[in-house]
């Protein structure tokens, strides 16, 4: 297997944008490709969770190359529901191991925002299961039935889950391309409107639109892919094993490691898919950042903030940066890729390996990729 | 009274699910039909305030580990009471699955159908007051 290396990455702002979505990934692309100095890829792989329902539009691969001027160059869509954008990440990282191209740019991008929420909703939760649906299991009514097992376990109670989102929001306030740049209190949080009891509204992230682009090259450069890894489980809740962890998860992570040769003790920081506030403590666990049970108290003492042991979502993470679904597991690897490479003034981190964590749909498809300073 | 489920089981590693299903979720292989108890301990549950088009607000959710070994998701006309551990009976209407808290006389026909030799009754009682005792412990404490 070669060596994988990013040369470029860059991303829009995200949250309610006026621009088409692929005006977006034209603009994160061009960016990514102007970082890395190059002007044309030997292949792009396009993310994009649900074009066809949210915008109307089909072969979007084909769609977006076209109009970002790569008509003539080879294209594909990857498509791992909220995941999808690790997932491209992936398939661009196998096509260089591979020997089978030497530049390759990974797209992700999502607009949602021109949709009523109710809508949103109901086209996300199409990810679940189709039994559990039908009880009116939305994505929300899936964390909260995760959350309250989760809280039945000693040591994770409403403050430790609220203070999650409130080191992301103070971390987006630093960041420029954030969807939320205000900071918020534990008493806004816990305050907050019920949404599915017992998640309320500030645990839950928003509906943005954005794009974000990555270079993959097999020629020296700054950061190096050390390890990425896949997982999945079972799509309804119902047949897992744990309410408490994600199956998938825990796979990627040891399939990442494993490649990396190297294990989570190594980690200066990460980006943590944290749809909700409590798959953050649910994933640090998973990764192996943070011993079983010990996730919400390392939070509320500050070990997780930008000044912490261990910075967690530098970008404000899904909560505060935002979601635009298939572009988020490429965010928070361009994230990753900034920290590395020491441009990102005001939430700079001191870092030599980076993690980006991914859920796909109810985490029955999941990443987790590592970068390292090269 | 205790309804029976229709629920299937998997012939390599045992996995009871419900409603049945073709093929086990983890082996490529066709699950053999059963059926289980309707009535068991909720595992969790919510009550969603802005349910989806077609439900009304608020919507209960539970799912409840099954006597025979499966889980169901279903609904519930409250869950104010209900707790993690509690013990509810399923009961189909048309062919949407609801939860009810458990009167006293079921939860003791359904305890002394669950276990089955005098042995093991005495083990699942002594290990039901020992899971009483820990969790007492927790609460205490916090």
């Amino acid at each position: 297997m070669r060596d994988v290396w990013i040369a470029g990455a860059d991303m829009t702002r995200v949250g309610r944008l006026e621009q088409r979505l692929q005006d977006l990934m034209a603009i994160a692309t061009h960016a990514a490709l102007r970082s890395a100095d190059r002007d044309r890829p030997d292949s792009i792989v396009v993310a994009t969770m649900n074009p066809e329902e949210f915008l109307g539009d089909a072969n979007f691969a084909s769609n977006v190359a076209t109009h970002m001027g790569f008509a003539n160059v080879p294209v594909i869509r990857v498509e791992t529901a909220t995941s999808s954008g690790a997932a491209a990440f992936y398939a661009g990282f196998a096509q260089i191991a591979s020997g089978l191209a030497r530049t390759v740019v990974v797209v992700g991008g999502e607009k949602m925002t021109h949709l009523p929420t109710p809508k949103v909703s109901e086209l996300i939760g199409r990810s679940l299961d189709p039994y559990e649906r039908s009880y009116g299991t939305t994505m929300p009514a899936f964390a909260a039935l995760v959350t309250r097992a989760l809280m039945a376990r000693h040591g994770v109670g409403e403050r430790e889950i609220a203070q999650v989102a409130v080191k992301n929001h103070a971390n987006g306030a630093r960041n420029p391309l954030a969807h939320f740049r205000e900071e918020i209190t534990l008493d806004m949080v816990l305050g907050s409107r019920m949404v599915a009891d017992p998640l309320r509204l500030f645990h839950c992230c928003p509906i943005s639109d954005g794009a974000a682009a990555i270079v993959l090259t097999a020629e020296r450069a700054t950061v190096r892919v050390a390890g990425v890894g896949q997982g999945t489980d079972a799509l309804a809740l119902r047949h897992r094993e744990s309410l408490t962890s994600f199956r998938a998860t825990q796979a990627a992570a040891s399939a990442a490691f494993a490649m990396a040769g190297f294990g989570p003790e190594r980690v200066d920081v990460a980006e943590i898919h944290d749809a909700f506030a409590p798959f953050e403590l649910i994933s640090l666990e998973d990764v192996g950042l943070f011993p079983p049970g010990k996730a919400g108290a390392a939070t509320l003492d500050g070990e997780t903030a930008l000044d912490g042991r261990l910075p967690i979502n530098p970008s404000g993470g899904l909560k505060a940066r935002g979601h635009p679904l298939a572009a988020t597991g490429l965010a928070q690897i361009v994230e990753c890729v900034w920290q590395l490479t020491w441009c990102v003034p005001r939430r700079q981190v001191r870092c030599s390996v980076a993690l980006a964590q991914s859920i796909g749909g109810p985490g029955t498809n999941n990443w987790v990729t590592i970068l390292e300073a090269g | 009274m205790i309804e029976h489920l229709p629920a299937s089981r998997c012939p390599e590693c045992r996995l009871v699910v419900a409603p049945p299903m073709r093929w086990c979720p983890r082996h490529p292989v066709e699950m053999t039909p059963t059926s289980v108890m309707g009535g068991g301990e909720v595992v969790t549950f919510t009550t969603l305030h802005s349910p989806p088009a077609g439900f009304r607000s608020p919507l209960h959710i539970a799912l409840v580990d099954l006597i025979g070994g499966a889980r169901l998701v279903c609904h519930g006309d409250q869950t104010q009471g209900l707790r993690i551990g509690s013990w509810v009976a399923i009961e189909a209407v048309g062919n949407v699955y609801y939860f009810s808290h458990l009167g006293t006389l079921d939860r003791a026909r359904l305890f002394w159908r669950r276990a089955g030799r005098a042995g093991e009754r005495m083990s699942a009682i002594a290990q039901s007051l020992a899971k009483r005792a820990w969790k007492g412990r927790f609460r205490g404490e916090r």
